[in-house]
């Protein structure tokens, strides 16, 4: 079913940020790969690098960043290489990004119509006017009611989840082909969460969109996206189909995550917790970024660093962990029976 | 003035209040508006009123846990904030252990029900003053209701509460720039804790943390209430966390109590069309799980000028001609569950 070459595929990716306390090995050699029309998800928890994946890729990192190493290829051209004019067209056009917070994405002193129309114009080459009619299709597509008129507010006029709809309006009418949503749907509640989600699922579909879904949200991930990567410490440790990994996690990060979300189809039980703090990244562990948290760690996850093991290479199931075939991590009935079992005894 | 905590066990103002038949805190149509005014020359004239809070009916019981949920504005923070004496309400009643918290008490009277009322802050970040150091901030609490207590005692004090909830003594001595998210909220927990309560409202106080820090403060909270025997109301958006945590959980939707009941309960036998709806629109962890979703339309109403009737009939599902004129009382349908609801769905 997949096509056979990736729209983004990213290898071996470095970035640091140069800081006055020290260099932030942000990205430390990350790959991962989107195909045409597929949502990907993009998980982990915050300061593993999610974000800086996404800013790497459009090259908007903050001045003081930079990726130093790898490739990144978009449909087949490395972004990394390209001039700055042509990743201008590349900016938006094909690649189209969504904030996190939509009360902070849109500029509070300019009307709605202005700040979408000069990016269609520019992009789509059409005029001033051409373009406000594209914006208001757009608008209409997302589910802003009377968007004619609305078009004339300001982002203040907008509620949140309106807010989210305007920049999910401004980000399609590009046409883009790969749309890159940065946590979306945290700043909202959870009944607007699931309008922006239905919302999303449905303009990737229609529009045949690959998109990047980046969250902690495993339920988010859960919904809406097909494979995912799970990032810790600035590394990819995991990926593959959702459901594969949700069921059958080979990495012990990913099921300590799984185990320590409360959730609402178990009873009340302990939550599993993963000791210590997510890793700082100016000095991190050395090895496995994860041995100083994970309680299967031995002598070789201190000193090397694990390799990118790929099991299946059909479903491109991958994984980083020196003990990944000694360990059985499988979700099912069982554990949970246990962990209410261990519940009862103390 | 007393000064030890026998002495304050000593105060009998709370004679009257029997554990096994009264709820620990009963708050009785409880209404919080703030004004709006709108300034001219020379007076200032109130042009509406912000109704956070409007007509609240809720109680506690005596070591148990109280779930609040509701999405963003609707009047949970402020309930709480009533409910610790930190803002007057504008009409009803708050009744601790059978004493009305708000009618005229002598100094010390006001003081002895605070201490057994404290409250933890959602945001770890802005709820530590950054100048002062832990130990003078966990001290705080003894300088004002112990003023006698000795320097060398409260140091103790502070020492065995840091103890308590995973801290170490060399923490006190530091300022809180230096601590995680999580740790700080420890620090919080710490300092309503220091005096004894025997009531923390919790005011969204894992939601600004990582999943896997979460985890480690719902275990931390979870234990210390066993240990000192709390009764905690939990504040939070997020309902598979509001179901780890919650006894009894309470539904708020614009200011109102929409539905009450013990936690099994209020999953398996949803009433209320707003916590059907609420419940659905909860993204699951697990990709097996196919559900169909009933999606709210629109946003949350503004609590300047809320809907007459129910708060809820223009997005309900549910909503016939009755609903936009007389609004619902909350009803004990079942033993210990009630609705407010012309139509709920038992």
């Amino acid at each position: 079913m997949k096509m056979v070459k990736p729209i983004l595929d990213a290898q071996d990716i470095y970035t640091y940020f140069y800081t006055e306390s020290g260099v932030v090995e942000a990205l430390d050699g990350v790959s991962f790969d989107v195909y045409h029309g597929e949502p990907v998800g993009i998980v982990g928890e915050s300061g593993c690098g999610k974000t800086v994946t996404a800013k790497s890729t459009l090259r908007i990192l903050d001045k003081n960043g930079k990726t130093v190493a790898g490739k990144i290829l978009y449909k087949g051209v490395d972004l990394l290489e390209l001039p700055d004019l042509q990743m201008r067209k590349i900016r938006g056009k094909e690649i189209a990004m969504i904030f996190q917070d939509p009360m902070t994405s849109l500029n509070p002193i300019f009307k709605i119509d202005d700040q979408m129309t000069e990016v269609i114009a520019l992009h789509r080459n059409c005029s001033k006017k051409e373009a406000l009619e594209y914006a208001i299709e757009a608008l209409e597509q997302v589910g802003i009611a009377d968007a004619a008129s609305r078009v004339k507010d300001y982002p203040h006029q907008f509620s949140g989840g309106q807010r989210q709809r305007v920049l999910i309006a401004r980000a399609l009418a590009l046409q883009p082909s790969l749309l890159i949503a940065d946590e979306p749907t945290t700043a909202l509640d959870v009944t607007i969460q699931a309008q922006i989600l239905e919302l999303i699922k449905e303009m990737q579909k229609k529009h045949g969109l690959a998109m990047m879904l980046i969250t902690h949200n495993l339920g988010v991930v859960a919904e809406t996206t097909k494979r995912v990567h799970i990032f810790y410490g600035g590394r990819v440790v995991e990926s593959g189909p959702t459901e594969d990994i949700f069921i059958d996690p080979k990495h012990p990060y990913t099921r300590a995550l799984f185990d320590s979300i409360p959730s609402l189809e178990k009873d009340k039980h302990r939550l599993t917790t993963i000791p210590g703090l997510v890793p700082r990244l100016i000095n991190p562990p050395k090895g496995c970024r994860f041995h100083p948290r994970c309680k299967f760690a031995t002598e070789i996850c201190m000193r090397e660093r694990p390799p990118d093991i790929i099991i299946d290479k059909q479903k491109a199931r991958r994984v980083q962990c020196h003990h990944f075939d000694e360990l059985d991590l499988h979700v099912d009935e069982t554990t949970m029976q246990e962990r209410t079992h261990v519940k009862e005894e103390a | 003035m007393v000064s030890t905590f026998e002495e304050y066990e000593a105060i009998d103002m709370f004679s009257e209040w029997n554990p096994k038949t009264q709820p620990i805190i009963n708050l009785i149509d409880l209404k919080k508006w703030f004004p709006i005014s709108e300034q001219s020359i020379l007076f200032s004239r109130v042009v509406a009123q912000i109704k956070a809070v409007d007509g609240v009916n809720l109680f506690l019981n005596k070591g148990e846990t109280l779930g609040l949920v509701g999405e963003s504005g609707c009047g949970k923070s402020t309930t709480a904030r009533v409910t610790v004496k930190l803002e007057e309400p504008t009409e009803g009643s708050i009744y601790f252990k059978g004493i009305d918290i708000f009618q005229p008490m002598t100094r010390e009277e006001e003081l002895a029900i605070k201490r057994q009322l404290q409250m933890v802050f959602q945001d770890p970040y802005s709820s530590l003053n950054p100048r002062r150091m832990v130990l003078d901030l966990i001290k705080e609490p003894f300088d004002i209701h112990f003023p006698d207590m000795t320097y060398e005692e409260k140091e103790t004090r502070v020492l065995e509460i840091l103890a308590k909830v995973g801290l170490e003594d060399y923490h006190a001595l530091r300022y809180p720039h230096e601590f995680s998210g999580g740790q700080r909220q420890r620090i919080g927990i710490a300092r309503a804790l220091a005096i004894h309560p025997e009531v923390i409202l919790l005011d969204e106080p894992v939601s600004a943390l990582d999943v896997s820090v979460q985890a480690q403060i719902l275990n931390l909270l979870h234990d210390l209430q066993i240990e000192f025997n709390l009764t905690y109301m939990f504040i939070a958006h997020d309902l598979s966390v509001i179901k780890h945590v919650s006894d009894r959980v309470a539904v708020m939707y614009l200011g109102k109590i929409m539905e009450m009941s013990p936690t099994g309960e209020l999953f398996r036998k949803t009433a209320h069309p707003y916590s059907v709806s609420l419940l659905s629109a909860i993204p699951r962890p697990d990709p097996r799980i196919k559900m169909d979703r009933i999606i709210l339309e629109g946003d949350v109403p503004s609590p300047v000028n809320p809907p007459p009737g129910c708060p809820f009939h223009p997005r309900c599902y549910k909503v016939q001609e009755i609903c936009s004129k007389v609004s619902p009382p909350l009803d004990e349908l079942e033993p210990g569950h009630f609705v407010a609801c012309h139509f709920p769905e038992i």
